[in-house]
């Protein structure tokens, strides 16, 4: 074993504190940027839980449900008539309002949908309740989120609401589908076209499959070469006087300005696979209501807290064995060498501290998960969070060298 | 009388000493406050002696060695230390030379806790000679076997009793096979028992490895272990003068001056020495 490792486990008193900041470190990064990912997943829901592999929606559309209404028939042709889509359909989302019994009204977000078996677009959260998305087939009828009950003032299946003042039946409710801003109110194309006062022939998106062997990366970018932008021409609708739903985003008004400029916005589409406009969506959120940063500047101040106190404790340590190294060094062991022991004793108590925090990183993720708050822990975050740990442990074993200025082997010598 | 020089010394120990001191002056402090630890000192150890240098405390014995060694500068002075004038050498080039020639066991052990005894002599021999992890457990079970500690090499100091902790110190020193080994009061911490073993276990090693032993002590029941004494006093020197112990002629008689009495080396240190003035 080496000689740092020996010093860690026999002196493990003494760096216990330091592997604790450390696995504090890293226990608060994964945490934080775990629950912000958790959070903002939430929004890509209808993307990550499709099994489309190509979306094709409203031009420069910033997020899944940030889409405008499209024209179906030539969504679907444009998709269709590339030689590796498989299958295309149509696909709707979008904020309405819900008014509950009470008179109150919430905002929430439609999500239309097929709903056959393996149809792209229905919800994977369906597939646990095959009688519900049975259930959806008849119009007028919705499910959602059963956290989100009392929020829509509903008790029971078979509840009446309105959504848009059109009449609504709920039919049964689902587990795992809970939205950010509104809830997920799930129901058929058929159903979802009045909530969200779309016209018949209109889609906020068009969903493709591409065809076994088929990269739907290479599908994505020979659409936006074939779709390049055309001259400019009105496209009545394209435009913002469709009748669709009054509520729209900042993004919607910017591209019906563009719409009431005479640009053809259809000529010129938002097409991404499905990890891209999931991808999108998400970063979207995140540095719209800059979730991102105040969680990031809590995850910062926690590797400052760590950062001082690894740094405090490998000195400490190291001021402890200053006389063994004096006389390392009053036998002309180069100072190097005595460098390079304690940013390995450093090292060793990064690699210990991030190994402590992952078994609790993941325990917390599973009490989170038992209250309805979701971590994502993905493999990239934890590489990074351990990576910039294990960079701050070893930047604290190099202020710990600040110690070994003071060796002077002549002062062993009474 | 003997004297240094003579053809008597000449005979023992050769002519040419591996370390000298010349002129050394090392002064602490400064203005009125300014007093010379160490105070125009000159003197010449030769290749395999065991040397003690003794004095009251504040003599300027430590202060000496510190400068012989190479690891604090004198004011005024110079050393010569196997041919070469080491504080004229730069920081690098003089911890190259300790590297290479000198090592060092001191009053506290300074052993690190963690460490077996073999892992603390094996520490020396990776980072000072970069022996691999076999070479480096070869040598130090050698030393270990030497120092009778080979039993107890699995052992940590806390583990270990003074006397055994100061035997796993010499170890350290001398596993780099140093030309000259510098002690700072190596018993001084120790019972008689422990301190003679380990002054015991210091001389033969030392003689058997060919090293050069300069110790600072004021323990006087060393005396009869060394071939030369040097006492200081108040940072100067007083005296100088040469034991007997283990010289013998070529063909392994003990020596003695014509006219001198052999002195015995008894069990207990009474031996009686002739002083230069």
């Amino acid at each position: 074993m080496s000689y740092a490792l020996t010093t860690l486990w026999h002196e493990r008193q003494r760096y216990l504190t330091a592997i604790l900041a450390v696995a504090f470190c890293a226990l608060l990064g994964s945490v934080q940027f775990g629950l912000l990912l958790g959070l903002f997943s939430i929004t890509s829901m209808p993307v990550d839980n499709s099994r489309a592999d190509i979306w094709l929606g409203a031009p420069k559309v910033l997020g899944v449900d940030l889409g405008r209404p499209i024209r179906e028939s030539q969504a679907l042709a444009r998709l269709a008539s590339h030689p590796d889509i498989e299958r295309v359909e149509g696909f709707l989302q979008g904020f309405s309002y819900w008014a509950r019994k009470d008179g109150g009204q919430e905002l929430c977000m439609v999500v239309g949908s097929r709903l056959e078996p393996g149809s792209m677009g229905r919800n994977t959260a369906l597939e646990r309740y095959p009688e519900l998305a049975e259930a959806l087939t008849e119009p007028g009828t919705v499910v959602f989120d059963e956290s989100d009950k009392e929020k829509l003032g509903v008790q029971k299946a078979g509840d009446e609401a309105e959504v848009a003042g059109t009449r609504v039946r709920v039919v049964g409710f689902v587990k795992g589908a809970k939205g950010l801003a509104a809830p997920f109110v799930f129901c058929s194309l058929t159903t979802a076209r009045p909530l969200l006062r779309c016209f018949p022939g209109q889609i906020t998106y068009a969903l493709g499959k591409v065809k076994k062997g088929a990269s739907p990366e290479d599908v994505v970018a020979s659409l936006r070469r074939q779709y390049a932008p055309a001259p400019p021409k009105a496209d009545p609708l394209a435009s913002k006087d469709m009748g669709a739903l009054s509520i729209q985003t900042e993004s919607q008004k910017e591209a019906a300005e563009e719409n009431a400029l005479g640009q053809d916005s259809q000529a010129e589409l938002s097409i991404f696979t499905s990890a891209e406009f999931s991808r999108r969506t998400r970063v979207h959120w995140l540095t719209k209501t800059k979730g991102g940063f105040a969680l990031g500047y809590a995850a910062v101040l926690g590797l400052m807290v760590g950062a001082v106190v690894t740094s405090q404790t490998l000195y400490s340590a190291t001021a402890a064995s200053i006389k063994e190294f004096a006389v390392l060094k009053a036998m002309g062991i180069p100072r190097w060498r005595v460098s390079l022991h304690v940013m390995t004793l450093a090292a060793w108590v990064g690699i210990i501290g991030i190994v402590v925090a992952i078994p609790a990183v993941f325990s917390l993720a599973a009490v989170a998960e038992m209250w309805g708050v979701q971590m994502k822990l993905e493999a990239w975050l934890l590489i990074t969070v351990s990576v910039v740990t294990l960079f701050m442990a070893i930047g604290a074993g190099l202020f710990a060298l600040r110690s070994l200025r003071g060796v002077e082997p002549a002062l062993l010598l009474r | 009388m003997i004297q240094e020089g003579t053809a008597f010394s000449e005979r023992v120990w050769g002519s040419d000493p591996i370390l000298q001191g010349l002129h050394l002056v090392r002064a602490f402090g400064d203005g009125g406050a300014l007093s010379r630890a160490v105070d125009d000192v000159s003197l010449e150890v030769h290749r395999g002696q065991f040397v003690l240098m003794m004095g009251p405390s504040g003599s300027g014995k430590s202060t000496l060695l510190a400068m012989l060694s190479g690891l604090l500068r004198p004011d005024e002075g110079r050393v010569v230390c196997m041919g070469e004038d080491i504080w004229s050498l730069n920081d690098k080039e003089r911890e190259q030379f300790r590297l290479d020639h000198c090592g060092f066991v001191f009053q506290g052990y300074n052993l690190f806790p963690s460490l077996t005894a073999r892992e603390q002599i094996e520490l020396v021999a990776r980072w000072g000679q970069g022996a691999t992890n076999a070479e480096a457990r070869d040598m130090a079970d050698a030393l270990l076997i030497r120092l009778n500690l080979i039993d107890k090499a699995h052992l940590r100091p806390a583990q270990l009793s003074g006397g055994e902790k100061q035997r796993v110190a010499i170890g350290r020193a001398l596993v780099k096979a140093p030309d000259l080994l510098f002690a700072d009061e190596p018993t001084s911490a120790l019972d008689w028992a422990h301190g003679e073993e380990v002054v015991k276990m210091l001389r033969e090693l030392a003689k058997d490895n060919g090293t050069t032993v300069v110790c600072v002590t004021h323990d006087h029941r060393l005396v009869p272990f060394a071939d030369r004494l040097i006492d200081l006093e108040d940072g100067r020197l007083k005296r100088q003068s040469y034991g007997f112990h283990g010289v013998t002629d070529q063909i392994g008689h003990p020596m003695q001056e014509p006219g001198e009495i052999q002195p015995a080396i008894p069990a207990k240190p009474t031996l009686r020495f002739r002083a230069t003035p």
